[in-house]
């Protein structure tokens, strides 16, 4: 049956780079163990025994270039090992206190294969799971994109350099990854203005996406609404998400994942259970926090927590395969709409943050392979198309200048601006004018070993300054104090080594420990940062 | 009002940053010698943010402010658009301009609130508590 219109699904992965060497149990490395045993695992689970069933996922994925350093990193790589190896041990204690128990060893027999699948899938692929990514966009059954160095929200970085080094550390970093130029760009947070067309395009970019409501102030007006694609007047090809399916999947009160049988993200074991008998497996700190074992379903609206009843992954799937049916029949229907309207096949881009899939939705890698699926086994008049692919084939995109917006909440940049975390912006412009400064300086100077350095880790600081994840977790009160003590080290130390270089005495000491922990962009130029770039 | 642990090298800066179709976010800083104008009541306590419009540099508006508070929250004035800052000080009865910001461009109001995203925040809201 021919296509009556095409889906995009964009998977946006991004962590925070956190890398705490000098620690065996840091707190918010966490982050990452969990996001790879819920999410990452899962997900490429899926990829690959779709592609192995010729079943094309054909979904887009943006690696963000701190959690593609992460991924690689080999010490983190042996704490995850650790990580998933003390679950596992967990869980054979949980085996045994379920024992007379049925709903909750049914479970606890669930999570002892999602752990034992994630062990099994980094030891296939010697804990880099940036290697089966490149295998399946190198089988053409995904594509990679990128987003800025250090997901910092580009609009808010007024010097142009910044986003230029921003733009340019990120390029050189998934080249180095994926073996290729990049071609798509994920803008952090969705965050949109027009000035920033000809930077992208400039850094090698071929196309972003933006918010839906950044067509809403296009000039000229944007013929096709969020169902065609467009270009920018320097040939930046942009789509525009659509906010109906998007808000399906994203939204826990009207979406899919609210879903009574699907299982609870609050009710944990690292809090549930009793404390002596969890205590091994809490941080060195021995404060309770979530241990991933989670048994209970989300059970109804507003239920106390209290209240929840056991989760049973066998009911979850049956509301995953419902979900995933009513998902593909309202985008028939939209595809169905737009063509009775317009008599043109429609375009549906559906964007999500990858973490979304699996970590809170614990079902979502299912729902994901469920909906493939469904396309092909009903033969439903819909395809997957990747971003590249479509550009490729459609017309000329109509040109439009879209509006400044985000997928933040009230559509702006209000969650990285405000009376929480406004206080930071000194800081990120200390750092980053004294970079731009620096570099311009030395930019043409023959350097030693140790300054150039010395620059270079300064210009890997000041990025990491820039990071957008600092203000969000201020905004919404959570590591809060983690995140504020690292935007200060980060500039800091930025504004401490271009110290060091100018007055001739940098602490090489000093600056190899940083080097050792703050290892992102091992290859980078700070002169990135100079204001007529090289690059 | 949350503050960073340790004070910035003094240097002069004015930027202007964009926040919502409604409010732009200005912060300051001073060098040395200026602070110390400030601190020796050379210049007046009270400064003046003058905003105006980047393209054919009008006025749009201006708006008072204590110099040791920092940092503001600006109306965007009434035309939208790219817009700069400069910064004033009085001294002896003469505003005298001190600092000038970056344009930064005020996004234009688009949609319905309910129907723009929040997902980011919906996300992280649950995953990072």
């Amino acid at each position: 049956m021919s296509s009556r219109g095409s889906l995009m699904f964009v998977l946006h992965a991004h962590l925070p780079y956190v890398n705490h060497p000098e620690d065996s149990a840091f707190l918010e490395e966490n982050w990452f163990f969990e996001a790879v045993v819920e999410t990452y695992v899962p997900i490429i689970s899926v990829l690959e025994r779709l592609a192995s069933e010729g079943i094309r996922p054909g979904v887009a994925v943006s690696i963000s270039p701190t959690l593609g350093a992460m991924l690689e990193n080999e010490a983190l790589e042996d704490k995850l090992v650790l990580y998933v190896e003390s679950r596992l041990e967990l869980i054979e204690k949980e085996l045994e206190r379920a024992q007379d128990d049925p709903a909750l060893l049914k479970t606890v027999k669930f999570y002892q294969k999602l752990y034992e699948d994630a062990a099994a899938l980094m030891h296939k692929y010697s804990g880099d799971l940036i290697t089966p990514l490149k295998a399946l966009q190198y089988a053409g059954q995904i594509e990679i994109i990128t987003t800025s160095a250090t997901h910092a929200v580009l609009p808010l970085l007024a010097r142009p350099e910044a986003v230029r080094a921003q733009l340019a550390a990120a390029a050189e970093d998934y080249e180095e990854r994926f073996n290729r130029k990049p071609s798509g760009f994920w803008l952090p947070e969705c965050a949109y203005e027009p000035r920033l067309n000809s930077y992208i395009k400039l850094s090698g970019f071929n196309y972003i996406f933006t918010e839906s409501h950044s067509l809403d102030s296009a000039e000229p007006q944007a013929p096709g609404g969020v169902y065609s694609p467009y270009r920018t007047s320097n040939g930046l090809g942009l789509f525009a998400r659509d906010a109906a399916s998007s808000r399906e999947v994203w939204s826990a009160k009207f979406g899919y994942p609210g879903d009574p049988a699907y299982r609870e993200f609050y009710r944990d074991l690292g809090y549930d259970g009793d404390y002596e008998y969890v205590r091994p497996y809490l941080g060195s700190d021995g404060i309770r926090r979530p241990l991933g074992l989670k048994y209970y379903r989300i059970t109804g609206p507003g239920a106390d927590l209290s209240a929840k009843e056991y989760y049973d992954p066998e009911a979850a799937l049956l509301r995953v395969e419902a979900h995933a049916s009513d998902f593909l029949a309202k985008r028939m229907k939209q595809t169905d709409d737009f063509y009775a309207s317009r008599g043109s096949r429609p375009l549906i881009v559906s964007c999500y943050d990858a973490e979304l899939f699996g970590h809170w939705w614990f079902e979502g890698p299912a729902f994901l392979e469920a909906v493939i699926r469904k396309i092909r086994a009903e033969r439903l008049p819909l395809q997957f198309i990747l971003p590249s692919e479509y550009l490729n084939s459609c017309q000329e995109p109509p040109e439009i200048t879209p509006g400044s917006s985000s997928w933040g909440e009230n559509g702006y940049f209000d969650p990285w601006v405000n009376e929480t975390n406004d206080f930071i912006y000194p800081a990120v412009y200390a750092a980053t004018d004294k970079m731009i400064e620096t570099a311009n300086r030395f930019r043409n100077q023959d350097l030693s070993m140790l300054n150039s350095r010395a620059l270079n880790q300064a210009a890997r600081e000041t990025l990491l300054a820039q990071s957008s994840d600092w203000a969000f977790l201020l905004y919404i009160g959570s590591h809060a104090e983690y995140a504020k003590g690292r935007l200060e080290a980060h500039a800091a130390n930025a504004i401490k080594l271009l110290g060091e270089v100018i007055e001739k005495k940098v602490d090489e000491q000093a600056l190899a420990a940083l080097e050792q922990q703050n290892s992102v962009f091992p290859r980078l130029d700070f002169r990135v940062f100079a204001s007529v770039s090289k690059f | 009002m949350p503050q960073l642990a340790k004070p910035l090298p003094p240097e002069d800066r004015l930027v202007l940053l964009p926040k919502n179709p409604g409010l732009f976010f200005i912060f300051w800083q001073f060098s040395e010698s200026r602070a110390d104008a400030f601190r020796t009541a050379s210049f007046s306590p009270e400064i003046e943010l003058r905003v105006r419009y980047a393209e054919d540099k009008t006025a749009a508006a201006a708006h008072k402010a204590q110099w040791l508070a920092g940092r503001a929250y600006l109306p965007v004035p009434e035309r939208g658009g790219n817009c700069e800052a400069a910064l004033y000080a009085l001294r002896n009865g003469v505003w005298e301009r001190l600092l000038e910001s970056n344009q930064a461009a005020a996004p234009a109001a688009a949609g319905m609130a309910d129907e723009r995203a929040c997902a980011s925040l919906e996300f992280h809201k649950k995953v990072l508590s």
